[in-house]
C-alpha cells in the first residue's frame, strides 16, 4: 500500500461509545501521565523475618507473603474522588519470603521458569464471581473436613483460606475509607465483593478489578483475563433487562475498568514495558458450541476504541462464517493502531485442542495465555513458552554441515529434522527440572484446587509444555534457496555458497543479491517454498508428538511465535539456551533481524496479504496448535474511508477461510515511527504492536524500535 | 498466445476497484504526464531501477496463460469478497491483446479496467466485451493544456470516451486534481459538461494530488520537473460536478493539502 503522511481522518476518531466521556477523558490523562503514582511508596512489608523467625514453609511464606502486602494496602487505601472502580497499588515491589541464598539453595538444581513464580496462565474468573470470595472459603472448609492424616493438604487448604481472609480485609479496609468518605454506595459495594457473588455488572467489575490485582501483588504477572464477555456477560444482561443499566452507562464503567487496568503497569515485571499479558479474549463460542458472541462482545471493542490504551490486549475468536460487520468494528480497533484485537480462527484451534486431548467443552473455552497461546481459563497449568527451536539455526546448521560434507539435499533435510530434534530436547529436559513454587491465593482462582486440596503448582487438569518454531520464514527461505540454487539449477557451487555464509557476504554482493531476491519465498503462495515450509514444521511436530511426558504429566506443544526470539535468535542473549545464527543462505547477513512469527522475511519480495494468508494457511495446524500469529503490517493509509476499513474486514474473514489459525495486524505509519525515534518528546502516547503485545513506542530498547520500523519498510 | 510486460501485481489493491481485488500494472503508456507517479510505466520494455538497497529489473514478461493461472490462484478469494481484478499501468490499452487473452482464462472474476482512454478504437473495442467496469481518466478538457501537461491529444481520449458509451459499458470517471492545472473551476466544470449525459456513466471520481508524485524518478534516472507549482493549494471542489446530479467523489486525500474549498 502507499505511505502517506497524515493523521487519521475526522471518521477514524469518531467516539463508538454513546456515553459522555468527560470524567473519563480525565482520568485517561490523569493515568498517562502517571497522575496516580504520587501515592506509592518504596516502603515495602517486611515479611521475611517473620517468615524466618516462625520458620515457616514455603506454602505458609507464601500466603504471609498475600497477608501482608493486602494489609499493608489496606492500610492506605486510594479512593479518589471521581474513581467509581477502585484499587490502586502503592506499594511498588513484591517483597522476599527467602533470603537470596537460601533461596538459591532451595531452587538448586531445578529449572525456574523466567522469573521463578508462576506467570502467565489464566484464572477461572467466571467461577470466582459467581462463588464470590466466601463461596471459596467454604469450598477449602469442606475439602477440609474430608481429609485427615494429610498434613501436606491441611496446610495446602489453611494457606488458601489465609489468602482469602486477607483480600476479604482489604476490601474492607476500602469499604470503610468509602464509608468515611461518604461514598455510602463504593461501601456497600465493597462490603459485598468480592466476598460474595455479584449483584450487578459494576459489583461484577469492581470485584474483578481487586481479585486480579492481587494475583500481581503475589509476584504473578502475565495474569491473563479469559473470556471477559462470557463470565461478565449474566451480570450485565441482568442490569440491561431489568433497565438499572443503560447501554451508555454500562460502557462508561466498562471503560474505567480498562483504564484501572492501566493503572499499575509499571510495576509489572516483562523483558519491555508493555509486556504484561493482560490478554482478554471475546467471542467464539460457548461450550456446548453455540455462538457466543454478545451485547458485551461488540461494547469491549468499542470500549476499547475509546480508551485506546495498551490494556487489555483484546483478542477476538472468529469462523469462516464470522459476521463481516463486528469484523469491521474490530478493524475499526486495528485502525487505532494499537496491534489489536488479534484473532484466532476457532476452525482450526478447536479441533487441534481435541486432536490433542483436550476435552471438546474445554477447547470450546479456549482463551490465550500473555501472546498468543491457547489455553484454558482455571484449568490450564500449561507453561506455554518454556523456549524456542531456531528453525534458522537448525537449517543453517544443516546446509554448511551437508554442504561441506558434499551430501545431497535429502541428507541436509535429514540433518534438519535432527537438530531441531536435538534443539527441542535441549529445552525439554531443562524444564524436565521445572520447579513451580507454591501459589496459594492463585490456587483459589483455578478450578478444583480447593477441592482437591492440591496447589496449583501441582498441576490443572492440562499440564502442557509449549515451544515454538521461531524465525521459520527465514529458515524455510534459506532452504529453498539452496534447494533452486545448489541441487536444482546447480547456478551456485556449494563451496561458492559456504565460504560467502562464511565471510557474511562480503565480497558476494551478487550472490547474496540473488539469495535474497530470487529465491523461492514464503509469503508468495509458491509452492516450492511453502511445501519446505510445511515440511518443517511437521518434522518439528514429530519431535514434540515423540516426547511422551514432559515431566508433570503433560506433552509438548509445537507453535509458530517468536516473542522476542527475533532479536535474540540474531543477535543473542545472555543466558540463552537457543543458539544465535550468523549470516543464513537466503541472503540475510549475520545480526539482521528474523521474521517475527508468521510473516515472509523482512527482506522478501511479497506482492501481497492474500498470498501470506495462502502460505501460512499450509502449516499443519492440527499439528502445531501452541499458536503464533500471522503478523501484517498494514500502512495507516490502508484505512483511508470506510470502504477500505470494510475490505480489510473481509481480509480477516478470509484469513478464517483460508484455514488460517491466528492473525495479528498492525497499523502505523513509517514516517510516523521514523520522526518519533528522532523526537520521542513528540510521540509520547505513540503505540505498536511489538510481538503478542503492544507497547508505547518510546519506552521500548532501541533494538525493538529498529524492529518495528524493519518490519514497516515492507509494510503493505 | 500473446506475452505482455508486467511492472507491478500488488493484491489487496484498495483504491482500485469495489471488493478484495488484485491489480495488475502493464508497462508502457502514450502520455508523460507532469505529475505522473508511476514513471515506471513510461516505456515498455523492462528496465533497470536503481535502489537505495541496490539495482533492480522492473518489468517482467508473462503469457497470457501464466499471468491468468497466476491471477486465478486466488479467484476464489476475489469472488467471495465482492473483489476481482483490476489492470492498470502504464496503459493497459497499447497491450489490448494481451489484456484480451488473459481475460479469456480468468475464472469468471470481475474485471476493472484503468485507462487513460489514450488508445486505438480498436484495441478501446476489444477489451470493452471483457470488462466489468471501466476507470476513465479525464484530466483536461482544453486541448492545448492536455498538450502541454500530458504530452498528448485529447481528441482521441474523447472520442473513445463517446465511443465506449455507445457500446453500454459502465465507468467511473477518474480526475487527478493537480493544483493550478486540473483543479480549476473552468476544467472541472467543462469535464462535468463532457460527462453528464453518457449513459454509462457510474460516478466520477475527484483524486487529490499526492505531493509523492516525484519519489519514484531519481531511481530511474529521470528529473521530476513539474510543470505546476506543487505547493500551491489545491481546490477540492466538487460543486460543478453536483450541480449537474453527477455522483461524485473525493478519494482519500493526502491530509496535508486537505484544506477547506472557499464558499
Amino acid at each position: 500500500m502507499r505511505q502517506t503522511s497524515g493523521a487519521p481522518s475526522a471518521a477514524a476518531e469518531a467516539c463508538l461509545v454513546t456515553f459522555d466521556t468527560n470524567r473519563l477523558d480525565r482520568m485517561k490523562s490523569r493515568v498517562r501521565d502517571g497522575e496516580h503514582k504520587r501515592f506509592r511508596t518504596d516502603t515495602v512489608p517486611e515479611v521475611l523475618s517473620e517468615c524466618d523467625r516462625e520458620g515457616l514453609s514455603w506454602p505458609r511464606r507464601a500466603a504471609r507473603l498475600i497477608g501482608r502486602i493486602c494489609e499493608a494496602e489496606g492500610q492506605h487505601p486510594v479512593i479518589e474522588s471521581d474513581d467509581r472502580i477502585v484499587f490502586l497499588r502503592t506499594i511498588r515491589t513484591v517483597p522476599p519470603i527467602y533470603e537470596p541464598q537460601t533461596w538459591s539453595q532451595l531452587t538448586k538444581d531445578r529449572t525456574l521458569h523466567e522469573l521463578g513464580p508462576i506467570s502467565n496462565i489464566c484464572a477461572d474468573w467466571g467461577m470466582v464471581l459467581s462463588q464470590g470470595l466466601e463461596g471459596r472459603r467454604q469450598a477449602a472448609a469442606k475439602a477440609r473436613e474430608s481429609i485427615q492424616d494429610d498434613p501436606d493438604s491441611l496446610e495446602f487448604l489453611d494457606c488458601a483460606i489465609e489468602t482469602i481472609d486477607a483480600v476479604l480485609a482489604l476490601a474492607n479496609s476500602y469499604a470503610q475509607e468509602a464509608r468515611r468518605l461518604g461514598r455510602n454506595d463504593l461501601a456497600d459495594t465493597l462490603a459485598h465483593v468480592p466476598a460474595q457473588r455479584p449483584r450487578c455488572f459494576y459489583e461484577a467489575l469492581q470485584a474483578l478489578r481487586i481479585l486480579h490485582a492481587v494475583v500481581w501483588m503475589g509476584g504473578h504477572y502475565h495474569v491473563g483475563l479469559g473470556r471477559f464477555d462470557q463470565y461478565m456477560w449474566p451480570y450485565l444482561q441482568q442490569d440491561l433487562d431489568s433497565g438499572r443499566l443503560t447501554l451508555a452507562a454500562a460502557e462508561e464503567l466498562l471503560a474505567e475498568f480498562f483504564i484501572s487496568l492501566n493503572k499499575d503497569s509499571d510495576l509489572y515485571p516483562g523483558v519491555q514495558q508493555g509486556d504484561n499479558g493482560q490478554s482478554l479474549m471475546l467471542g467464539g463460542s460457548s461450550r456446548e458450541g453455540a455462538d457466543a458472541v454478545n451485547e458485551l462482545t461488540w461494547m469491549a471493542i468499542r470500549v476499547a476504541h475509546y480508551t485506546n490504551m495498551i490494556d487489555p490486549k483484546i483478542n477476538l475468536r472468529i469462523t469462516p462464517h464470522a459476521d463481516l460487520s463486528l469484523l469491521t468494528l474490530a478493524t475499526e480497533l486495528t485502525r487505532k493502531g494499537l496491534g489489536f484485537p488479534q484473532y484466532s480462527n476457532d476452525a482450526v484451534v478447536i479441533p487441534a485442542l481435541v486432536e490433542h486431548g483436550y476435552e471438546l467443552e474445554d477447547a470450546r473455552d479456549y482463551a490465550v495465555a500473555a501472546c498468543w497461546e491457547f489455553l484454558i481459563p482455571g484449568k490450564g497449568m500449561e507453561v506455554v513458552n518454556i523456549g524456542a527451536v531456531s528453525m534458522p539455526a537448525a537449517v543453517d546448521a544443516g546446509i554448511r554441515k551437508g554442504l561441506g560434507q558434499g551430501e545431497n539435499f535429502e541428507q541436509i533435510c535429514q540433518r534438519i529434522a535432527e537438530d531441531i530434534r536435538q534443539q527441542l530436547q535441549q529445552v525439554v529436559d531443562a524444564y524436565r527440572k521445572l520447579f513451580l513454587p507454591p501459589a496459594p491465593y492463585y490456587s483459589v482462582l483455578m478450578d478444583g484446587c480447593l477441592e482437591r486440596a492440591r496447589d496449583l503448582a501441582h498441576g490443572l487438569k492440562y499440564n502442557n509444555f509449549g515451544v515454538h518454531g521461531a524465525g521459520s520464514a527465514n529458515a524455510v527461505d534459506a532452504l529453498a534457496a539452496v534447494r533452486r540454487f545448489v541441487f536444482e539449477d546447480k547456478s551456485v557451487q556449494p563451496q561458492e555458497l559456504l565460504a560467502a555464509l562464511e565471510a557474511n557476504f562480503e565480497g558476494y554482493e551478487p550472490l547474496r543479491r540473488k539469495l535474497a531476491e530470487d529465491g523461492p519465498k514464503v509469503g508468495n503462495n509458491d509452492a516450492a517454498a511453502d511445501a519446505l515450509m510445511t515440511k518443517l514444521f511437521e518434522w518439528f511436530a514429530d519431535a514434540c508428538e515423540a516426547i511422551q511426558d514432559n515431566g508433570r504429566g503433560g506433552r509438548v506443544r509445537p507453535g509458530t511465535g517468536s516473542a522476542m526470539y527475533y532479536v535474540w535468535l540474531a543477535r543473542g542473549k545472555e543466558g540463552m539456551r537457543e543458539p544465535t545464527v550468523g549470516a543464513t543462505a537466503e541472503g540475510r547477513k549475520k545480526g539482521e533481524f528474523l521474521s517475527a512469527n508468521l510473516a515472509p522475511s523482512n527482506n522478501a519480495p511479497i506482492r501481497g496479504p492474500i498470498s501470506v494468508l495462502q502460505s501460512f494457511a499450509k502449516i499443519p495446524y492440527r499439528r502445531v496448535f501452541n499458536g503464533g500469529p500471522i503478523t501484517m503490517e498494514l500502512s495507516g493509509s490502508v484505512f483511508s474511508d470506510a470502504e477500505a476499513v470494510g475490505k480489510v474486514a473481509m481480509l480477516v474473514r478470509t484469513f478464517a477461510q483460508l484455514g488460517c489459525q491466528q492473525l495479528q495486524l498492525n497499523t502505523v505509519n513509517l514516517e510516523t515511527l521514523l520522526d518519533a525515534k528522532k523526537h520521542p518528546e513528540k510521540h509520547k502516547n505513540l503505540i505498536v504492536r511489538v510481538w503478542g503485545w503492544s507497547g508505547y513506542f518510546c519506552e521500548l530498547g532501541p533494538e525493538y524500535q529498529d524492529h518495528v520500523i524493519a518490519r514497516h519498510l515492507y509494510a503493505m | 498466445m500473446k506475452s505482455g510486460v508486467v511492472f507491478d501485481i500488488r493484491e489487496f489493491a484498495l483504491h482500485d476497484g469495489p471488493g478484495i481485488r488484485t491489480s495488475v500494472f502493464l508497462k508502457g503508456c502514450p502520455l508523460r504526464c507532469s505529475w505522473c507517479h508511476n514513471p515506471e510505466g513510461w516505456i515498455r520494455d523492462p528496465q533497470i531501477i536503481h535502489g537505495q538497497a541496490g539495482d533492480r529489473l522492473i518489468g517482467k514478461d508473462y503469457t497470457s496463460e501464466e499471468l491468468a493461472a497466476l491471477l486465478n490462484e486466488q479467484a476464489d478469494i476475489l469472488r467471495a469478497n465482492e473483489g476481482g481484478v483490476t489492470f492498470s499501468g502504464g496503459e493497459p490499452l497499447e497491450q489490448a491483446e494481451f489484456v484480451t487473452e488473459v481475460c479469456d482464462r480468468l475464472d469468471n472474476l470481475h474485471i476493472v479496467f484503468d485507462t487513460s482512454g489514450d488508445g486505438t478504437e480498436t484495441a478501446l473495442r476489444l477489451v470493452a466485451g471483457k470488462v466489468d467496469l471501466f476507470y476513465y481518466d479525464l484530466k483536461l478538457i482544453d486541448s492545448t493544456a492536455h498538450k502541454h501537461f500530458t504530452g498528448g491529444d485529447n481528441a482521441l481520449i474523447l472520442s473513445n470516451l463517446r465511443v465506449l458509451s455507445s457500446l453500454g459499458a459502465s465507468f467511473v470517471i477518474r480526475v487527478p486534481l493537480v493544483p493550478g492545472v486540473t483543479d480549476t473551476d473552468e476544467n472541472l466544470k467543462a469535464i462535468a459538461e463532457t460527462v453528464r449525459n453518457l449513459p454509462g456513466l457510474v460516478r466520477v471520481d475527484l483524486l487529490p494530488y499526492n505531493r509523492a508524485a516525484g519519489g519514484k524518478y531519481s531511481n530511474l534516472g529521470l528529473k521530476f520537473r513539474p510543470l505546476y507549482d506543487e505547493q500551491r493549494e489545491l481546490r477540492v471542489n466538487a460543486e460543478p460536478f453536483e450541480k449537474h446530479r453527477v455522483p461524485v467523489r473525493i478519494a482519500a486525500p493526502d491530509m496535508a493539502i486537505r484544506k477547506p474549498v472557499p464558499a
